[in-house]
């Protein structure tokens, strides 16, 4: 096993380095379905981030007793108990919540950004670590669907959490519908992309 | 013990009891508000099948359904009065989709030939296509149509396709939403009509 790694690294990786959007490019199929208002994206995130963090850490407590050959089996079960109970709250104290994001609540289970860290990360290290790792990935993750989510909000509506921006929802402002469409996504996550990694490069050159 | 041959069925089988037992015990504790939450879901579509209905939040909601409409188990409906007048009915429908059940109401004006509009209540249709059935987009489309029309029911067509009196444009690429909505909303309008005129032979 390699040496433990710091703290501070851990979530450096999580949130930059390693970040799961643009480097790992994992978990976008929900980068794609959910960033068109900020709202959705905001819950998806903190309800992504959690699940991970737990996971993460709840894996690795399992870790010395969980037989390598089932250890998939163990993850996704992990995985699925914390997203139903994401479920169930949002069903019981936000119907409307639970009603705009979807079947995306369920889908979280499959979103391979927290299979891989599990797999990755958590079945090799220590809890605290693992919980760690599984939080700043989530964040990671967060920090880049938000920021599409901002761009196709206000791009396509005009507006910033249900709330009219000024400006964009003047008429000096053409609402660009194609943003809040699906196809809008994979032009704000590109884009996304190319920037983080070019900067990322300049990073690495100096 | 851990090498044994049947510790990893062991161990599965303890954890799955452990984390399931959990989560029955939250949908317990979760379960009375959840129910609450899906009723006044089913009272918010009845209200959207009559699009003229106005309301600001959920009490409203709940205070129209109670005030204006009426279930009629005869007929499997809700009779929706205006002013005192019967002013149509709002007929629920609900069967398989592509993925699950879809539910939803159709809102009937008293002529029995004019739609209102549709609602929906649940659905999990595919998100950003078979989804999209519940955006107003397309629910609008059935405002004014008729539920027969020289004897054809009414018809979810692809976007290529002329419209009529009783026909929708589906949404591109959801095909299998749209036949299975087109097949389960006929199913139930039929069955409420045939009930109708049941009851007007037996009053």
């Amino acid at each position: 096993m390699s040496p433990a790694k710091p703290t501070r690294q851990i979530m450096l990786d999580g949130l930059w380095r390693d970040n799961p959007i643009f480097r790992q490019v994992l978990g976008i199929c929900s980068t794609l379905a959910v960033t068109n208002v900020v709202l959705n994206t905001l819950v998806m995130c903190v309800s992504l981030t959690l699940v991970t963090a737990m996971s993460c850490m709840t894996v690795s407590l399992l870790r010395d007793w969980t037989p390598k050959n089932i250890r998939m089996m163990v993850q996704t079960l992990v995985i699925a108990f914390y997203v139903i109970i994401v479920d169930l709250m949002l069903k019981a104290y936000w119907p409307q919540m639970s009603r705009n994001l979807g079947p995306f609540v369920g889908l979280i289970i499959t979103n391979c950004i927290i299979m891989g860290r599990c797999e990755a990360f958590a079945g090799a290290n220590p809890m605290r670590p693992a919980f760690i790792d599984g939080l700043f990935s989530g964040m990671g993750y967060s920090f880049v669907l938000l920021a599409i989510s901002v761009f196709r909000e206000l791009f396509g509506m005009g507006s910033l959490l249900g709330y009219n921006m000024p400006y964009f929802s003047t008429a000096y402002w053409d609402n660009w519908i194609i943003m809040v469409m699906p196809p809008g996504a994979f032009f704000a996550l590109a884009s996304i992309i190319w920037l983080c990694r070019s900067i990322k490069m300049r990073e690495t050159k100096s | 013990m851990k090498d044994k041959p049947y510790y990893p069925i062991i161990y599965m089988f303890v954890i799955t009891a452990f984390f399931s037992s959990i989560l029955i015990g939250l949908a317990q504790l979760t379960r009375h508000r959840v129910e609450v939450n899906e009723q006044l879901g089913f009272e918010r579509a009845v209200v959207q099948a009559f699009p003229e209905i106005q309301y600001q939040d959920n009490r409203q909601i709940h205070d129209i359904f109670t005030e204006r409409f009426e279930k009629d188990d005869r007929i499997g409906a809700y009779r929706y009065k205006k002013d005192g007048q019967l002013a149509g009915y709002a007929v629920p429908f609900e069967g398989q989709g592509f993925w699950d059940k879809i539910r939803g109401i159709i809102g009937i004006a008293a002529d029995c030939q004019t739609i209102r509009g549709v609602a929906f209540y649940e659905q999990k249709e595919t998100p950003g296509l078979g989804a999209r059935i519940d955006e107003d987009e397309f629910r609008r489309q059935f405002i004014d149509k008729k539920i027969e029309y020289s004897d054809e029911p009414i018809g979810i067509v692809p976007a290529a396709r002329t419209l009529d009196d009783n026909k929708v444009h589906a949404v591109t690429g959801a095909t299998q939403t749209s036949i299975r909505l087109e097949a389960l909303m006929n199913r139930d309008i039929r069955a409420w009509l045939d009930a109708m005129q049941a009851k007007e032979i037996t009053p």
